[in-house]
């Protein structure tokens, strides 16, 4: 790039009209970014360092993270999250591809109503439900499968949450704008609704069923309260409730405390870095079309 | 039989293909709303006891009568708006005066019962609650605010044309994406009581004493302007108001980006012709751009409504002693009976009434902004 190139750029950037955006956004992308940045540079620091909240560490210290990873079950904590989440999206994914079909593509009776009656559900706070959940995991209203209780276990922390309307809300949408052309050519080759699902309609609609994924991790990654109210053993914990713990008896060790927070969130920032592009993308759409 | 199946065929792939869905949905979201119903009038601590009718609401309440009537106040004052917004532009100016003198009787009643049964309620209910759900109101008042707010600017901004504008969509979402309860762990320390924070640092850079953050009680009224104020006036505590500072953090990035996404589908010809006649800039923003905003302004509000209502991992995770129970919103009060007390019956009547409060203000924000979402 030759200086006049440079220079014709920097005038595009900082003129008049484009001036008080531009000061906007490096406000909103320092304050975006700086907790981030802090919780870098603290997890790198000796332990004085990070209470006197430098904003550099002196000499950069990685063996925190290595400490935190290893003490304290943290490792097992955040194995266990990621296993909790998996199995949750799995769970979501394949309770909610079919029924967005159907809801999408089928025709019966109160398909409509239905559908808006489930709905309604978003607006019932999740607190609300927490009590009553409780109970049935105790198997105390209806007779559970796989354990008469499901205290302390796997299936008591995802079959909760494996049905989301707010999924199969985003699914539908997508599968609505499949051409009806695809399925008319199916059906005169004989296809079931089966196969055009899994053949056709689940290849075309990865990038929702991507971003729906993610959001599902992301929900049940961040899931705190449920499993602090049904695991009284450690086994199970997952690493919200791990880092929780580790806020209420920080005492002097902040650098510690910011190198776990980093591989907590560390997965999230990850998935979301691969996926930023479909994410906004459907963040978009969604506010829109409601 | 073989014939009634190929006929219904259609209908029964239908109907099997979100059976799984819609049993796990009604199970463990639709369910509890009535079991909650239930639980809540009965004593139950751990394990069933016997029938209570109203007591648990009593006893939270104070007086149910009040409690019916200070939603009545609340719905009068809905009433009032609507009957102003509704006939103002209909009639001639001598019938406007009587619809202004209407509309303005019902406020005061409205504003009259509200004060009187409030104060019922206060005096004999669960006083814990009854604030429990002002500061609730203050956190959702003072987040979502801020965040259509500064989510408009950001959503200008990004607007225009920038290089660099996919960049700052995605730093835009990071908070967004920010696990609560991490999150909150490192707003922990930022918004620490020592000399020494990062966030007593900074302000100290603009000569103002260190504060105690999370950690002071005080009214935000007292710490701004030194007055004392009670009730309703005082404002959320410095302590609650640092949390809200995280609420705005992490939120106002997905408000922007939704309100980008509204930004860009009003057609450009509008602002052409709003050009050619000689509108200012504001006259086209106030005339043009906000209208055709609001059905998403609304959705937004809306949604804002409902997930500040649900705020609690983030006020969980920075709760501290010392601010005592000014940081204690509705959900973790909810959720503190039922944990760490034990007393299911109560939490359950509780959240029967946050539940009822919501809808009330669904109601009323759907009053307040239905013109305005239909498009002219």
């Amino acid at each position: 790039m030759s200086f006049s190139e440079r220079k014709f750029i920097m005038t595009k950037i900082f003129n008049s009209e484009t001036r008080v955006p531009y000061i906007i956004l490096t406000i909103v992308f320092i304050v975006s970014i700086y907790p981030f940045f802090y919780m870098i540079m603290t997890s790198l620091m000796t332990a004085g360092e990070a209470i006197n909240q430098y904003v550099f560490p002196r000499t950069p210290i990685f063996e925190n993270y290595l400490e935190v990873w290893t003490s304290n079950n943290f490792q097992k904590y955040t194995i266990n999250s990621i296993i909790i989440s998996s199995i949750t999206v799995v769970g979501v994914l394949i309770t909610s591809i079919p029924a967005a079909y159907s809801f999408a593509r089928i025709e019966f009776p109160f398909k409509n109503l239905i559908f808006y009656l489930l709905l309604l559900s978003l607006m019932i706070p999740e607190i609300i439900t927490l009590l009553p959940h409780l109970l049935i995991i105790r198997g105390e209203i209806i007779p559970l499968p796989f354990g008469s209780s499901w205290m302390n276990t796997l299936q008591g922390l995802t079959v909760p949450f494996m049905g989301n309307i707010f999924v199969i809300f985003l699914l539908r949408q997508y599968f609505k704008k499949i051409p009806n052309e695809l399925w008319d050519a199916a059906r005169l080759d004989g296809a079931s609704h089966f196969y055009f699902l899994t053949r056709i309609v689940v290849p075309m609609s990865m990038p929702i069923i991507v971003t729906a994924g993610l959001f599902t991790f992301i929900i049940a990654w961040n899931s705190f309260a449920w499993p602090l109210l049904i695991l009284t053993k450690e086994d199970w914990y997952p690493v919200t409730v791990s880092i929780y713990s580790f806020v209420r008896e920080v005492g002097p060790n902040f650098h510690l405390l910011m190198a776990a927070c980093l591989i907590a969130i560390a997965p999230i920032l990850l998935l979301y870095f691969f996926t930023q592009r479909l994410f906004i993308e459907s963040i978009s759409n969604f506010g829109i079309k409601e | 039989m073989n014939n009634f199946l190929r006929k219904n065929s259609e209908k029964i792939v239908g109907y099997s293909l979100i059976s799984p869905a819609v049993l796990l949905i009604s199970l463990f979201g639709v369910f509890p709303v009535f079991f909650g119903m239930y639980m809540s009038v009965h004593k139950w601590k751990v394990f069933k006891g016997r029938f209570l009718g109203f007591e648990n609401y009593e006893r939270i309440l104070g007086s149910i009568p009040a409690f019916f009537v200070f939603i009545l106040g609340l719905l009068a004052l809905i009433l009032s708006y609507w009957i102003w917004s509704e006939y103002k532009d209909r009639y001639q100016f001598k019938q406007k005066i009587y619809v202004l003198i209407s509309s303005l009787t019902i406020l005061s009643i409205g504003i009259y019962l509200i004060n009187i049964n409030w104060s019922i309620m206060v005096d004999k209910g669960d006083e814990d609650y009854l604030y429990a759900l002002i500061y609730t109101l203050y956190y959702a008042l003072f987040t979502i605010i801020f965040e259509i707010g500064l989510g408009l600017v950001i959503a200008f901004a990004l607007y225009q044309k920038l290089a660099g504008k996919q960049f700052f969509q995605m730093i835009l979402l990071f908070p967004y994406i920010t696990p609560a309860v991490m999150g909150a762990a490192v707003f922990f320390l930022i918004f620490g009581k020592a000399e020494t924070s990062f966030l007593n640092q900074f302000v100290g850079f603009f000569g103002i004493e260190p504060q105690l953050w999370l950690f002071d009680k005080r009214p935000i009224t007292e710490v701004l302007f030194g007055v004392k104020i009670d009730g309703l006036f005082a404002g959320p505590s410095l302590a609650l108001t640092s949390s809200i500072f995280y609420g705005i953090w992490s939120y106002t990035g997905y408000y922007a980006i939704i309100l980008l996404a509204g930004l860009s589908i009003i057609p450009s010809d509008l602002y052409e012709a709003a050009r050619v006649e000689g509108a200012s800039r504001w006259q086209t923003f106030i005339k043009i751009t906000i209208p055709l905003l609001m059905p998403i302004i609304f959705f937004l509000a809306l949604t804002g409504f409902i997930n500040t209502f649900q705020a609690f991992n983030s006020i969980f995770v920075m709760q501290t002693s010392s601010a005592g129970d000014t940081m204690d919103v509705v959900t973790i009060e909810i959720f503190d009976h039922f944990w760490g007390r034990v007393k299911y019956g109560y939490a359950a009547a509780e959240g029967v009434i946050l539940f009822v409060l919501l809808n009330v203000l669904a109601i009323s924000q759907y009053v307040i902004f239905r013109k305005k979402i239909h498009y002219d």
